[in-house]
């Protein structure tokens, strides 16, 4: 099959590396930017640029395999980058835009409809939040022409495996002769599908809200009970494993942490709160926005009231900056408003990460105690001097380090992890001081 | 110099008094119809009308004459200089350092004190940065997003006022950006029995919260029982060391630097004040640091200019247009000529609901004096009692008493020209045209009376207007930090103006003392010791709590 895809999002990259793979002909048009020529030079003289695969954005570089894949595919000519008007002939879109870029996607659908009589399917993937499927779908005035929504679910660090091998997928479309083609174009990757959970691209779009909100919720929820569980001198993980065999709750979503961050998960809220705050007088997301933003301050918390207040000349090491493992995207990270407190409070910051460090590097270029940032070959360099550790990212190679050398290096053996990664009992028997979230 | 009321320029205004008395006000707008041209003065944005004044447009020549008896030009070059102005404390009054333009110069002994102040001011802009960007930690590591001020007086009425007036500046960064951290939440706690602070603390979260104990003596018995009163609520509510406490949730603001430390305070949490700034010209120094937390630095240093472009208006012009001057001319008119003992504050702005606080003190605590400095009772009356309310609420109390009662007020309406951008709702804009018509209309009538009326002859004595109030309308352009800096700097030089001419110090306070002193004793006794030595009345009212 024919398919242009449009935008720069992880999942435009994703979809054309698989699609390909799968041996139909992608067109791809990352840097659509809308198109403001009007009459009839229009599609002559696109502003848009055509694209490398060089001009990959950041998230897309790091993604494990993709550009490896991206490149054999661009080899095999099954994949090309192309103008605006080489993919608009194509009756299958794939759209991917972000959040704020809705008036691409609605030039885009403008463009290609153009002709009222020619069949034409948009799957859209942007998350452009409830309502725009419409939006889109007013642009078009032949019957044949369909917006379906197809909620991005693709988790950064392992997008390639979960596009080829989803456990269900969402359709928004209720068109029959449009379901088909869609259909066939994720043949390939459904055979480990459980259910193909059909509706309408309204619905679809809400219950991609609603199940962000959801799990936003319980990550809320969770870290409210360990932040108490903390003041109650429980632990939290005794807890959490109780909650989870309750087969009513399950155990995802319920890894107490310094907050959650990342390009989609934190963004979607936000859009999911101000909907519901506008339509409902709703506080309940933005309150757990808030707390998150809160949370993520939690390892500078609890260091700051193991020192009484006073971080002044400290040395303060970090292992892990990237927003999750895996990825060397700081998005919303947690590591961003750490390294800014310690700096604001005069501590000289010692940090490791095995993928982020240049993205943070460059974050912080500009910060005005920016020489008191220092970015470490090694974790255990990182540890020299240190007056304590806070682990923010649980990269599996910070799990078990050799505690000896730790012991041996740091000023002050004070550990705080901030996703409850160490065994608490082993640490402190070796001498450490451990602060854990909720235990 | 001799008694001032026995000087032939006092003499002759007298005359003129007594034969001015004799016609209405109405009828010297009859008589000239370039009135509002001769008797309305602009300075930038700030355009103040004396035309509703009782009294003939060439009348301010005998008032000037009379200022130029006093050496009026001279006492402002020795305010200016930094001459001991304030005898009776051996103080210069240097407010105007504090809005000099950073590189101007100021010298105080051998020492350029413009220095200190740019210091000052650079320490405050770091607080202030360090606020606004979340970086102010409390002792649970959470952000500090609300402050409150424990101070009384002009530690307290200033900033206070500022903060109300300006708070529709939203708080912009250094360069004049938008603050991207949302704004903090300022309060004001003054009175020394603790009320308001009690209602505030219900209601705050202490990990959140800064104290700024604000008093230049440091000892004052309300602020620092306020203060205790705070630090006791963050004891039980905090898990560190005291010093972390105060370290986190306590800044000073004095000019005590002793005092300060043995509160505490950490020399990194104080800022300075200096003993040639009185309280109640204080804003304008770090006590004004609640008013940069809310509007942030820049709409500060913005209030300062404008108070600095009055100040070299008020040195620079010559006394017949020297807009401080000629109002305070104009109360010894009405005060020392036409014998009127009240004066109204009557703002037409919502905004401006503290001015009328702001310049009781202001007034009252400078010129409600009557030994002159030569330490003689004086023969004349000094500062009348002055007091306010916003106007279209005032119109609504005391504004009966204003155009129909036995006593001579005159009137001060301070209105802004614009209010309500374009991007108001047309019902806000025409609120602001409805209290512009208010306002207009109350000084019209107070002045003129029901002569504004074609038939008021025929109405019934009760439902006469006698007008003859006289009234000065200061209008704005528009409320900024700037025309705000002016309009309160142009009242702090009316109130030397008018101590120059009265010949008495404006910047002691001697009348508040024995108060502190006599209660400091009467503490002893509500605790049960003797009342033998006091007054029955004193007595008796001890002893029916005592008992």
């Amino acid at each position: 099959m024919k398919i242009a895809i449009w935008g720069n999002e992880l999942i435009a990259w994703t979809a054309a590396a698989c699609f390909a793979e799968m041996g139909n002909e992608v067109l791809f048009v990352p840097l659509f930017s809308g198109d403001h020529n009007s009459g009839e030079n229009r599609s002559n003289n696109s502003p848009n640029k055509q694209a490398k695969l060089h001009d990959a954005p950041a998230n897309v570089k790091e993604e494990p395999s993709l550009v490896e894949q991206l490149q054999q595919q661009l080899d095999a000519g099954r994949l090309r980058f192309t103008d605006t008007e080489t993919a608009q002939s194509a009756m299958l879109h794939f759209l991917a835009f972000l959040p704020k870029q809705l008036e691409y996607a609605t030039s885009l659908c403008q463009l290609v409809a153009a002709d009222s009589k020619r069949q034409l399917i948009v799957m859209n993937a942007s998350n452009f939040g409830i309502g725009a499927s419409d939006k889109l779908q007013a642009c078009f005035r032949g019957e044949q022409q369909i917006i379906a929504y197809i909620p991005d679910q693709l988790p950064a660090g392992s997008a390639l495996a979960h596009f080829k091998n989803p456990d269900h997928l969402i359709i928004g479309c209720q068109q029959e002769w449009a379901l088909m083609h869609i259909r066939a174009l994720y043949r390939p990757f459904s055979r480990n599908i459980n259910q193909w959970l059909l509706m309408s691209a309204r619905e679809a779009e809400y219950t991609k809200f609603a199940i962000t909100g959801m799990l936003a919720l319980r990550l809320a929820y969770i870290n409210d009970l360990a932040n108490l569980a903390d003041e109650i001198d429980v632990d939290i993980d005794i807890i959490r494993q109780a909650m989870g065999s309750d087969e009513r709750i399950g155990q995802h979503y319920l890894n107490p942490g310094c907050g959650f961050g990342g390009e989609h998960f934190p963004q979607y809220i936000e859009g999911l709160a101000g909907t519901l705050s506008e339509a409902r007088n709703s506080s309940l997301l933005s309150t757990v926005l808030e707390e998150n933003e809160k949370q993520k301050e939690l390892p500078f918390r609890k260091l700051w009231r193991h020192y009484d207040c006073d971080l002044q000349a400290k040395t303060i090491s970090i292992w892990g900056l990237a927003f999750k493992p895996g990825t060397a995207s700081i998005s919303n990270a947690p590591s961003l408003k750490v390294i800014d407190a310690l700096l604001n409070q005069g501590c000289k910051v010692k940090v490791h990460d095995p993928m982020a460090m240049a993205n943070i590097e460059a974050f912080f270029s500009t910060h005005h105690h920016r020489e008191q940032l220092a970015f470490c070959d090694s974790e255990m360099q990182a540890l020299e001097h240190s007056d304590g550790l806070l682990l923010l990212t649980e990269w599996a190679q910070y799990f078990s380090p050799d505690y000896q050398v730790m012991l041996d290096t740091m000023n002050t053996a004070l550990l705080i992890d901030g996703r409850n990664v160490f065994d608490k009992k082993l640490i402190k028997e070796l001498g450490f001081t451990y602060y854990g979230v909720g235990r | 110099m001799n008694n001032i009321s026995e000087s032939s320029q006092w003499q002759a205004l007298q005359d003129l008094a007594d034969q001015q008395r004799q016609q209405p006000i109405h009828q010297l707008f009859s008589e000239n119809p370039k009135r509002f041209e001769q008797l309305s003065f602009r300075h930038g944005e700030l355009l103040v009308d004396f035309s509703k004044q009782h009294y003939q447009a060439n009348t301010l020549e005998n008032l000037i004459a009379l200022a130029e008896q006093c050496e009026l030009p001279n006492w402002i070059h020795q305010l200016f200089a930094g001459a001991e102005v304030n005898h009776t404390e051996q103080r210069p009054a240097l407010h105007t350092a504090l809005r000099l333009p950073e590189g101007k110069e100021c010298w105080l002994n051998g020492e350029n004190i413009s220095i200190d102040v740019q210091q000052n001011l650079q320490r405050m802009d770091e607080l202030v940065h360090l606020i606004h960007t979340g970086q102010w930690r409390g002792c649970s590591g959470e952000a500090i997003d609300t402050v409150v001020n424990i101070g009384v007086g002009g530690s307290d009425l200033g900033p206070l006022m500022a903060c109300n007036a300006l708070a529709e500046t939203p708080a912009r960064d250094d360069n004049g950006k938008l603050a991207q951290q949302a704004a903090i939440d300022v309060h004001f706690v003054s009175s020394m029995d603790g009320s308001q602070l009690a209602d505030l603390l219900k209601v705050l979260n202490p990990m959140r919260t800064l104290f700024v104990i604000a008093s230049k003596s440091f000892t004052t018995i309300d602020t620092m029982a306020n203060a205790a009163t705070a630090k006791e609520w963050l004891n039980q509510n905090a898990n560190c060391s005291e010093t972390a406490l105060i370290a986190r949730h306590f800044i000073a603001v004095s000019s005590k630097p002793e005092k300060m430390q043995a509160w505490g305070i950490p020399k990194q949490n104080q800022l300075e004040f200096w003993e040639w700034t009185g309280g109640r010209y204080s804003m304008w120094s770090a006590i004004g640091l609640l008013i940069a937390l809310k509007l942030g630095m820049s709409a500060f240093k913005t209030m300062l200019a404008g108070a600095h472009s009055m100040d070299e208006h008020f040195r620079l012009a010559p006394l017949k247009e020297n807009i401080p001057a000629l109002l305070a001319l104009t109360g010894i008119w009405n005060i020392n000529f036409l014998n009127i003992g009240a004066h109204a504050i009557l703002p037409y702005d919502g905004r401006l609901k503290n001015l009328p606080a702001y310049l009781e003190q202001l007034e009252m605590e400078s010129n409600g004096k009557s030994v002159n400095r030569q330490g003689e009772t004086v023969d004349y009356n000094t500062c009348p009692i002055l007091w306010g309310e916003i106007g279209t609420n005032a119109q609504h109390a005391f504004y009966q008493l204003l155009h129909q009662g036995t006593e001579a007020v005159m009137c001060d309406f301070i209105v802004a020209a614009k209010r309500y951008g374009p991007d108001a709702s047309q019902e806000l804009r025409h609120q602001h045209q409805l209290n512009l018509a208010n306002c207009f209309a109350q000084s019209r009538i107070l002045a003129l009376g029901d002569s504004v009326l074609d038939d008021a002859h025929s109405a019934p004595a009760h439902k006469r207007y006698q007008g003859n109030q006289p009234c000065t309308t200061i209008m704005l352009n528009e409320l900024t930090p700037f025309t705000f800096g002016q309009l309160i700097a142009m009242y702090e030089h009316k109130v030397f103006v008018q101590s120059v001419i009265w010949g008495i110090n404006p910047f002691d306070q001697w009348g508040v003392e024995l108060g502190k002193q006599v209660a400091t004793k009467l503490l002893g006794q509500l605790d049960g010791q003797e009342t033998n030595n006091l007054d029955a009345s004193t007595a008796g009212l001890i002893q029916a709590i005592n008992q």
